[in-house]
């Protein structure tokens, strides 16, 4: 499919910004300012960024911890994720959440450290969008080393059982932790597995933000009319390792090279650029932006207030305290 | 009052006045539209098969899919039959439901009931028989009630599925199978949590006894009184959040203190009585804390060895003389 002008700029725009926070997320730790352990997604923005680009405010996502991808997708901001990864009192989720990222206005519920326990939310999520008649579709973005997990499957079997407006879109960066796919998968892809439970899927390049756009619209409107739900499978290449604490030595060179000549924000510079849309300074001015607009909501976040021993105590139930 | 009614029916009961009273109530869990045991029968008469809804043998999963409709404007009510079946989804009840207010900043609360079934006696051996309450002690953020009576039942069952917290709810197979009846007033009502009961009182020492447990104790409170014994029973009805004040207010009253729980002695609902205890009221006891418990060993099916196996009124009536040495 080819986007419309406008909308390839917002997505190219949220693409250079997810890369330039991983990048800054990345020198931080190297220079000792922060803590938080990362898990980044770099190569992977088209699939992120594509999934969420067409969904609405109203629709619900739920996101991975790799990076920050799906969360730009969806509309929130640097400074926002800033706040929140350095455990500020003014972050989203106050600093309880720091890499579990949330933001209710945006219908993002939150993210689970343990893997999967969230596909079945995701199913929740959209039983009560088809029990309130709501016009609400639940894009829930999974990893493929995720779906081993046990809950995948009655997940996506009451999804299809009771008809939901859900999609599952399968990020297939071809590793699952420290460990190549084929570590854990007897098949090279998972999307047939949606059809053990009668849900239609696709497998596409993950690498172009028009293709992985457009085959997430496809789904997405077939929640939405009320067809029940979709798998869609995007084959892309996890160029980071799993997280900042990675050893690493297990990813082959070639491979790095080979899916290096796809980068996915390469690929849209050159739609970029071949369309006119933005002239070669214009694309160098609007990367400067985009790394000052990172820049400035790290310098806010350092500066922001700290949560205190009130706080510890507070939102644990309903009222106040613990009991 | 005057109305007597089961516990079974108490239950039932409350479900079907919170959903007729809030549209976003709903049950769902493995067959919940016949009830394997009875508590959510007759109800898809009334509210139809989408607000009572069968899942499929997935305990895990199922429990997921209460907490995605809660953080979506719900209040689903779900069954996982037997405590035992619930370890399957000790993932979703520890790590993420009550944990997801506080992660989120306060921004999605999950209001879940989970209602399951505790108490051996059934011969049904280790994997249908358990009282795993005490496992969940550790996890924050929920709310843990287990009704001896139906008065209790349907009071804190509304109470429950009202409640913006998630709670887990303990039923006894011996209440709900046995058929125990007891008043229940025709009127609306609902019960608070962290309020305990004395169900009787007495001098000479305080028993703290849970759900069924507090039969036993009555039981045992006859026999020690043909020896002069005059125990207090303290049945807490919420075992998070706990009435210490009624407690140790009785504490303070006889000095003496024994706890009584169906489940496994070790790191069980009595240890933590007994911890608090020791650490901010230890000036009240005349003598050293005595638990009634399960030893640590699964549970046989042999109806000998189960019946050695069980905390019962005989247990309870030796507890109570070793703390009045």
């Amino acid at each position: 499919m080819s986007l419309e002008n406008k909308k390839l700029m917002e997505l190219y725009r949220k693409m250079l910004l997810v890369r330039a926070m991983e990048e800054k997320h990345g020198r931080l730790l190297q220079e000792g300012k922060i803590q938080l352990m990362s898990h980044f997604g770099t190569g992977q923005e088209a699939v992120a960024v594509g999934v969420t680009g067409p969904l609405r405010q109203e629709d619900i996502l739920f996101g991975t911890h790799r990076g920050v991808g799906e969360y730009i997708g969806k509309g929130m901001s640097a400074k926002e994720i800033w706040l929140e990864y350095m455990g500020k009192k003014t972050g989203p989720c106050k600093g309880k959440g720091t890499l579990h990222l949330c933001d209710r206005t945006l219908n993002i519920p939150g993210l689970v450290s343990s893997l999967g326990a969230d596909f079945s939310m995701a199913v929740g999520t959209a039983l009560a969008s088809k029990m309130r008649k709501l016009n609400q579709v639940t894009l829930y973005f999974v990893g493929e080393g995720t779906c081993n997990q046990g809950e995948a499957h009655p997940s996506m079997c009451m999804a299809a059982l009771w008809k939901l407006p859900v999609v599952f879109a399968v990020c297939t960066n071809q590793f699952c932790e420290l460990s190549y796919m084929c570590d854990h998968y007897p098949t090279s892809d998972v999307a047939p597995r949606a059809a053990g439970y009668g849900i239609p899927y696709e497998i596409v390049d993950g690498q172009d933000i028009e293709t992985t756009y457009g085959a997430t619209a496809k789904a997405v409107e077939h929640a939405r009319s009320g067809k029940g739900p979709y798998l869609v499978e995007y084959k892309t290449f996890r160029m980071a390792l799993h997280f900042s604490g990675d050893p690493g030595g297990y990813v082959k060179p070639e491979d790095l090279v080979e899916w290096g000549k796809r980068d996915p924000i390469d690929l849209c510079q050159k739609k970029i650029l071949d369309r006119r849309i933005l002239t070669p300074e214009g694309d160098q001015k609007l990367r400067e932006t985009v790394r000052a607009e990172v820049e400035s909501a790290v310098e806010e976040a350092f500066a922001a207030p700290d949560p205190t021993v009130d706080d510890l105590f507070e939102d644990v139930y309903a009222e106040r305290g613990v009991r | 009052m005057g109305r007597k009614i089961s516990f079974l029916k108490a239950l039932n009961e409350a479900m079907a006045e919170e959903m007729r009273r809030d549209p976003s109530v709903f049950v769902l869990g493995e067959d919940v539209r016949i009830g394997a045991f009875g508590q959510t029968a007759g109800l898809v008469k009334e509210f139809g098969e989408e607000r009572i809804l069968n899942t499929p043998i997935a305990e895990n999963a199922i429990t997921g899919v209460a907490i995605g409709a809660a953080m979506n404007g719900l209040r689903p009510v779900l069954e996982l039959m037997f405590c035992d079946f619930a370890m399957l989804a000790m993932d979703q009840i520890c790590n993420q439901l009550g944990q997801w207010r506080y992660v989120t900043g306060n921004q999605y609360g999950v209001p879940v009931t989970i209602r399951t079934a505790v108490g051996a006696g059934f011969r049904m051996a280790y994997g249908h028989s358990q009282s795993l309450e005490s496992q969940l002690i550790q996890a924050p953020g929920l709310v843990l009630v287990e009704p001896a009576t139906p008065y209790d039942a349907k009071g804190l069952l509304k109470s429950a599925i009202r409640s913006d917290d998630p709670v887990v709810f303990f039923e006894h197979k011996k209440l709900v199978l046995g058929g125990v009846e007891g008043e229940v007033p025709e009127e609306e009502y609902t019960i608070p949590f962290g309020e305990a009961v004395v169900r009787k009182p007495g001098k000479d020492a305080t028993v703290v006894a849970f759900g069924f447990m507090v039969y036993e104790a009555l039981n045992a409170a006859q026999e020690l009184a043909k020896e002069g014994i005059d125990i207090e029973i303290i049945d807490p009805r919420t075992i998070v959040p706990l009435d210490k004040d009624t407690i140790f207010e009785s504490v303070a009253k006889t000095g003496r203190l024994v706890t009584v729980e169906e489940g496994r002695i070790r790191g069980g609902l009595g240890a933590e009585i007994a911890a608090l205890a020791c650490g901010d009221y230890f000036s009240l006891l005349k003598a050293p804390v005595q638990r009634v418990a399960a030893p640590m060993v699964p549970i046989p099916g042999s109806p000998v060895l189960e019946d050695l196996y069980l905390p019962n009124k005989d247990s309870i009536v030796r507890a109570v003389k070793r703390v009045m040495l």
